[in-house]
């Protein structure tokens, strides 16, 4: 572990976006885009860093990349996923999340706003963006539309452990889903009681006279031991954040594969059932049925082929190629990529990418190399020239 | 007074505001550093457990160990309750959860914010004042658990922290290894075999049951009935309400939607009586709390 900050101060920036969809009842709570920041009292860099699938700009992975950039006298700056249903209720353009250039389309312009609302005594020298998982496809792809735009003049893009063909990777995860939890509510219901007798069997014998967070951290330790254990809770927290994608996009799509469009609910009204059909179905159903008639009526050129290859991020190969300033760091065991996308990667960054040996899916974020390795990338001491 | 009290809140909501486009909210430092060493502590401190429960025979033993008299089985998934929870009173609830989210935002959350800007001596002594006045209570209610041990070590806790704590205001007991773990009627309630009952949003606390619910009720009662230095129904009595209301918020770390998502309401309830169920289920180490039938709901 790289040796961290002892203080870093946060502040929460809440944010209305002009361009915002009209806001259903039921999601009042998610009018503003709740962002992140990090301050240095001098000028300094600024390094925007954008959160994985489903994920808002506060999760454990952002705190361990914020306490790294800013011990290295960064600003940071920490932005929910476009899936984050914050994200798409405050945001999107369109409600349905998962586009590549529509989402980056969304963060690229809540990004101007932010900036533009920092407090003023905050100075920016250079902005650099990073993102983890589906959000390292996500700055690459926001660097790009600012290399036309320059509104913002993104410098460095640092890619940690992205995705390359979205869909192929949230395949991945639903096969994932189906071999380690099976099908269906009724597959979620067995885990689900399997987990509840697991925990109040460590509780009992535990000693403790409170069930708190330390105990549920450590219990989830326990529990998770063998690789069919945790890709199940991979899995399950994939799904868990598509039920919630997955029900904000049919509404605002008017799709009405679970709401009514005629009748959408109410504040007030029970969504049980409706969150439970949800965890049964699939991101599949998702693209089938609320994404892709969505996109295709909008996009009349579209099939579901060209929406499929819309989302690689090899729509960018000539940039990611010719631009020295797309960096990526992954892992040969990266369970949302397969060897063949690894191939694509280290052909079209060359030297630019890094390939750790071990790891999986964002393991290593936070080790001593990982954080070093990213300092040198975002500062273009990359690659380090031999001593 | 409670005018006095009234003015304060509205001062101190305010003093957060800014444009009404984008606003900025300080939030506590994050310590880094600390935490991973926090976290590697707790990581050592589970070893055992973990061992424990690394077998069932294993997990029997640790039992055995504990509960040498009596040994406890194992909780299957066949024991689990199931997915739905007991919630008859779900629009009310709904409703209450829904005024707390915007109270919280508009009224409680600014006023710890800027209690947070308080000294730290400050507010650990505000803290140390108010957990020291709950010892009567967990006194009270260990021994009616027939936990004499943690009863005792209560006890020994408000002598200590009374006296040579100055009225409450430091921990020493903690410092001594007396480490301070409240309990309440809610507790009591649970250990005498009593079922949460359906799930209860209450105004301005949150999640509950309603017997959880009763528990803070009687909670009350206890300190409104002593009435210790009529810290409880004198004059300052509606100040100390506030200034406890306004410690337990700026020492909880919770934010109402910050995941965002629809379902908040669901999850939260069945989080809420899962925990409360396992907390039960420790309670009764003997035997499973009550074998699930598929047809009740959680809680029931």
């Amino acid at each position: 572990m790289a040796s961290l900050p002892a203080k870093v101060p946060l502040s929460e920036i809440n944010i209305e976006l002009p361009w915002r969809l009209p806001l259903p009842g039921i999601l009042w709570f998610d009018s503003k885009l709740r962002v992140w920041f990090s301050a240095q009292d001098r000028p300094a860099p600024l390094a925007i860093v954008i959160s994985g699938t489903g994920s808002d700009g506060n999760t454990k992975t952002i705190s361990v990349l914020r306490a790294a950039l800013y011990g290295a006298g960064y600003h940071v700056l920490t932005m929910p996923s476009p899936t984050f249903p914050g994200f798409i209720v405050s945001a999107s353009r369109t409600g349905v999340a998962g586009d590549l250039m529509q989402d980056g389309s969304d963060l690229y312009g809540a990004m101007q706003e932010i900036i533009a609302h920092l407090p003023r005594k905050v100075r920016v020298t250079d902005i650099d963006v990073l993102g983890y998982s589906l959000g390292g496809a996500n700055a690459a792809i926001v660097k790009s539309i600012d290399a036309t735009e320059h509104k913002l003049k993104i410098h460095r893009v640092v890619m940690i452990n992205p995705p390359v063909s979205l869909f192929s990777s949230v395949g991945r995860l639903d096969r994932l889903f189906a071999a380690t939890i099976g099908p269906g509510d009724r597959a979620v219901e067995l885990l689900y009681r399997r987990l509840y007798a697991q925990l109040a069997n460590l509780y009992r014998a535990s000693d403790r006279l409170e069930l708190d967070e330390n105990f549920l951290y450590s219990a989830a330790a326990v529990t998770l031991k063998t690789d069919a254990e945790f890709s199940a809770a991979i899995a399950m927290t994939f799904r868990l954040q598509l039920v919630d994608m997955f029900f904000i996009g049919d509404l605002y799509a008017k799709t009405g594969v679970i709401t009514d469009p005629a009748h959408p609910p109410k504040v007030g009204d029970s969504l049980e059932d409706i969150q439970r059909d949800l965890r049964a179905k699939p991101f599949a159903d998702y693209f089938t049925r609320v994404f892709a008639p969505y996109y295709l009526m909008r996009r009349p050129d579209a099939t579901s082929a060209s929406l499929i290859a819309a989302n690689r991020l090899d729509i960018i190969t000539d940039t990611l190629r010719d631009d020295g300033d797309y960096y990526a760091q992954t892992s040969g065991n990266d369970l949302i990529i397969n060897q063949r996308e690894l191939a694509w990667l280290q052909d079209t960054l060359g030297s630019r990418i890094i390939v750790y040996d071990h790891g999986g899916h964002l393991g290593e974020v936070g080790d001593r190399q990982q954080v070093a390795d990213m300092l040198d990338m975002l500062s273009g001491h990359w690659p380090r020239s031999a001593p | 007074m409670r005018a006095a009290v009234l003015l304060g809140i509205v001062a101190l909501a305010l003093g957060g505001c800014a444009s009404h486009v984008a606003s900025i909210r300080k939030v506590p430092d994050q310590t880094p550093a600390a935490d991973n060493a926090a976290a590697a502590a707790n990581a050592a401190a589970f070893a055992e457990a973990a061992a424990a429960e690394s077998g069932n025979d294993s997990a029997h033993e640790a039992h055995e160990a504990r509960e040498t008299h009596d040994a406890s089985p194992l909780l299957t998934p066949a024991d689990a309750p199931p997915m739905y929870t007991y919630d008859p009173w779900e629009r009310l609830n709904r409703f209450t959860y829904r005024f707390n989210a915007r109270f919280d935002e508009a009224i409680f959350l600014p006023v710890a914010d800027t209690y947070r800007r308080a000294p730290r001596p400050m507010r650990a002594g505000v803290h140390n004042f108010f957990g020291n006045l709950t010892e009567v209570d967990s006194i009270i209610n260990y021994t009616l658990q027939w936990r004499l041990k943690y009863g005792l070590r209560s006890l020994e806790r408000l002598a200590i922290n009374s006296t040579i704590g100055i009225g409450g205001l430091f921990d020493v007991a903690t410092k001594l290894k007396l480490p301070g773990t409240p309990t309440g009627f809610a507790t009591t309630l649970a250990k005498w075999g009593m079922h949460p009952g359906p799930y209860l949003v209450i105004p301005l606390l949150g999640p509950s049951t309603l017997r959880d619910g009763v528990g803070y009720l009687a909670d009350y009662g206890v300190g409104y009935g002593i009435n210790i230095a009529n810290l409880y129904r004198g004059n300052v009595s509606w100040g100390l309400l506030v200034a406890n209301g306004t410690d337990q918020r700026a020492n909880i770390d919770f934010r109402y939607y910050s995941g965002g998502s629809p379902f908040e309401y669901e999850t939260i309830r069945f989080l809420y009586v899962r925990r409360r169920l396992i907390e039960d289920e420790g309670l009764h180490t003997k035997e499973p709390v009550k074998k699930s039938e598929d047809e009740i709901p959680a809680g029931k």
